[in-house]
């Protein structure tokens, strides 16, 4: 159990549960939010070591909130079910963390924002 | 023009050189007939009007010795009359005399036998006895109805004399006598009545030498028109014959000229023809060869619109298949995490069936997953994002994605250190799918090699298999989106494979042999830093 403050955002109710509970299962402290504005919030809140963001939100999707999020940032891992080029291009010049593209594998979400939470101590 | 000659085609000149045509050949063929036929009626007509020329020629000859009884006639009324005045007979003799003629008498019956009795000209004197054949012929003369003929030899002279008995009183006979010369053809003057025919003219009813009178040409015996007729008691032949034409020169060419004519015309006609049909050959070629030529193009046509509508329909279903494909991939996440969480909540018992029957449901969910990954594949052509990558590490990573199904190794070969410009994500699904299909492609177990070759400019990476392999049929339709030969898949795992490949500048070879195996080479080409490094 290591602790580390993570972010869920997802605006699909089924996707954000089951992240929480497999996040908290393994024994993060888990927040979520259902959209960019409320993620932008908490951020400005709370100083979270992950997030783990869809990109498709709406509002203001996952990359913008991305861009604006202020030093020190947490490490981004940013979900798709779509793959739109130009935005996926943006996340990465946005220095995200990790791109994950879904259906992904369970194992490997978590792999990631552990490799994440390390990264960032 | 004669340079443009150089570069017929030898079919041209060969088509050339063909024989007739056929309805040619048939007008040819009839034209000569109607042709050598009008001749030979030609021929024929002249010859039978040469003929009748002939014989009225012949007639006419025969027709001036009809003359002779009255000559005869007259001259023994003179002797009966004159009453020996052998002046007024010699007179009379002369007026009808002619050319040959050189002696005329009158014999009379008596006791001592046949006595001249009147003479002029060279025959035997007035009071004379005749004998021998003369007398032979006296008699005959007396007794016969006209004039009676025959030979008189004298020496080496020969005459020929003509005998009306009775014609100066009962018992008289009169006389013409005139020198023949058999030997000697008689020249013919223009004047003369056998003036351009051959004559020959017999004492007899058969042109026999012995009683030849006279004769124009030395060519005897004479091939011609033979003539018989009657001279009082005896019957004499014309045998006539024509050395030059009678109807002409120019009737008698008249055949020659008539198939000259014709076969000239007969010639140009079908020249004419053959040139007609050849000419019609030709544009009829031509209209077949432009009808052709806008068959093909219409094919073209329609085959294009096909492929458009083909490329529309592909594109809607891509719209459609994107659209889908998102919206699955959320769920199809939630299911993953949900299936996560009732794993952790089985506990460690491996045994538990629920943990089998969850074992199912992600497997299962990892199928839908892969279609919704193949289908979105090829419907968003994302342009390739290059970036230099291993090729060996990257076979690697594909290669640890998809663990082998039992009895199957992979097997990874030609251990090669190129890198190349590619986009890894989609470089990497392009083995997959090429990996996948192997694997798919040996339910009975076999070897899956993947080999990476460096060759210059480029990399070979060849996935081969030992499984069923493909007929020539299946090797040509794998490409196409939607064809697959599997029981599960949508057929599009190749057709993205094969645009990706594309896209990167690469291509795609497949080598297949059924029941022995299939090899797929992508030939990709080296980064440009690479080229341009020492190797």
């Amino acid at each position: 159990m290591n602790g580390s403050a993570v972010l869920v955002v997802d605006d699909e109710v089924g996707m954000r549960d089951t992240m929480v509970a497999i996040l908290e299962q393994h024994g993060y402290r888990v927040w979520s939010a259902p959209d960019g504005e409320t993620a932008f919030s908490a951020v400005q809140d709370t100083a979270f070591d992950v997030v783990v963001m869809d990109i498709r939100l709406p509002g203001r999707d996952g990359v913008s909130v991305l861009q604006e999020m202020g030093v020190p940032p947490p490490r981004v891992i940013l979900m798709t079910a779509y793959a739109h080029e130009e935005r996926l291009r943006a996340a990465v010049e946005a220095n995200a963390f990790a791109v994950l593209h879904k259906p992904f594998e369970t194992r490997r979400m978590l792999g990631l924002v552990a490799d994440a939470s390390q990264a960032g101590k | 023009m004669a340079g443009a000659a150089h570069h017929e085609p030898a079919a041209d000149k060969r088509a050339r050189r063909r024989p007739l045509r056929f309805i040619s050949a048939v007008i040819l063929v009839v034209l000569a007939g109607v042709v050598a036929a009008s001749s030979l009626i030609t021929r024929n007509v002249i010859r039978d009007q040469e003929q009748l020329l002939l014989s009225e020629r012949t007639a006419v000859l025969g027709t001036s010795f009809t003359g002779i009884q009255s000559s005869l006639l007259l001259l023994g009324a003179i002797a009966r009359s004159d009453q020996g005045n052998a002046q007024l007979f010699a007179d009379a003799a002369r007026s009808v005399a002619t050319s040959s003629t050189q002696a005329w008498l009158v014999t009379t019956q008596s006791e001592t036998g046949l006595r001249v009795t009147a003479a002029a000209g060279n025959g035997p004197a007035v009071g004379q006895v005749i004998s021998g054949a003369q007398e032979q012929l006296a008699h005959r003369a007396l007794s016969a109805r006209g004039p009676v003929s025959g030979f008189l030899r004298n020496g080496p002279n020969l005459a020929l004399a003509l005998a009306l008995g009775q014609a100066a009183g009962p018992g008289t006979v009169v006389w013409q006598e005139s020198a023949v010369s058999p030997a000697t053809p008689v020249r013919s003057t223009p004047t003369s009545p056998w003036r351009n025919l051959d004559i020959a003219l017999y004492l007899s009813d058969r042109p026999d030498p012995s009683a030849l009178v006279v004769t124009t040409t030395k060519d005897l015996p004479l091939a011609g028109l033979r003539y018989p007729f009657r001279v009082g008691a005896d019957t004499w032949l014309i045998v006539s014959g024509s050395p030059h034409p009678l109807v002409g020169p120019l009737a008698q060419d008249m055949p020659w000229i008539i198939l000259a004519i014709g076969a000239l015309t007969a010639v140009l006609t079908t020249a004419v023809v053959e040139t007609l049909g050849r000419r019609r050959d030709y544009a009829s070629a031509l209209v077949e060869e432009r009808t052709s030529s806008l068959r093909s193009a219409i094919a073209d046509l329609e085959t294009a619109q096909a492929q458009l509508v083909r490329q529309e329909k592909l594109a809607a279903v891509g719209q459609m298949a994107s659209a889908v494909g998102h919206e699955l991939r959320n769920p199809l996440g939630v299911v993953m995490n949900v299936l996560y969480l009732m794993e952790s909540g089985t506990g460690d018992d491996a045994n538990a069936p629920m943990r089998r029957h969850l074992a199912t449901a992600k497997r299962e969910i990892s199928a839908a997953t892969l279609i919704v990954s193949d289908l979105l594949d090829f419907a968003t052509s994302r342009r390739p994002i290059l970036a230099p990558v291993q090729v060996s590490e990257l076979v690697a990573e594909a290669l640890s994605v998809v663990p082998p199904p039992d009895g199957v190794q992979a097997v990874q070969c030609g251990e090669t250190q190129v890198v190349i410009d590619a986009d890894r994500d989609q470089i990497r699904q392009a083995l997959l799918n090429l990996i996948t299909n192997g694997y798919d492609s040996m339910p009975g177990g076999g070897t899956l090699t993947v080999s990476a070759t460096s060759v210059p400019g480029s990399v070979h990476i060849t996935v081969t298999d030992t499984g069923i392999g493909m007929n020539e049929e299946t090797r040509d339709s794998i490409f196409t989106p939607f064809f697959t030969k599997k029981t599960r898949g949508i057929g599009l795992g190749l057709v993205v494979t094969k645009r990706v490949v594309d896209a990167h500048g690469g291509a795609i070879t497949v080598d297949s042999t059924p029941s022995a195996g299939t090899s797929f080479t992508l030939t990709l080409p080296v980064a440009a830093a690479m080229m341009s490094a020492p190797q």
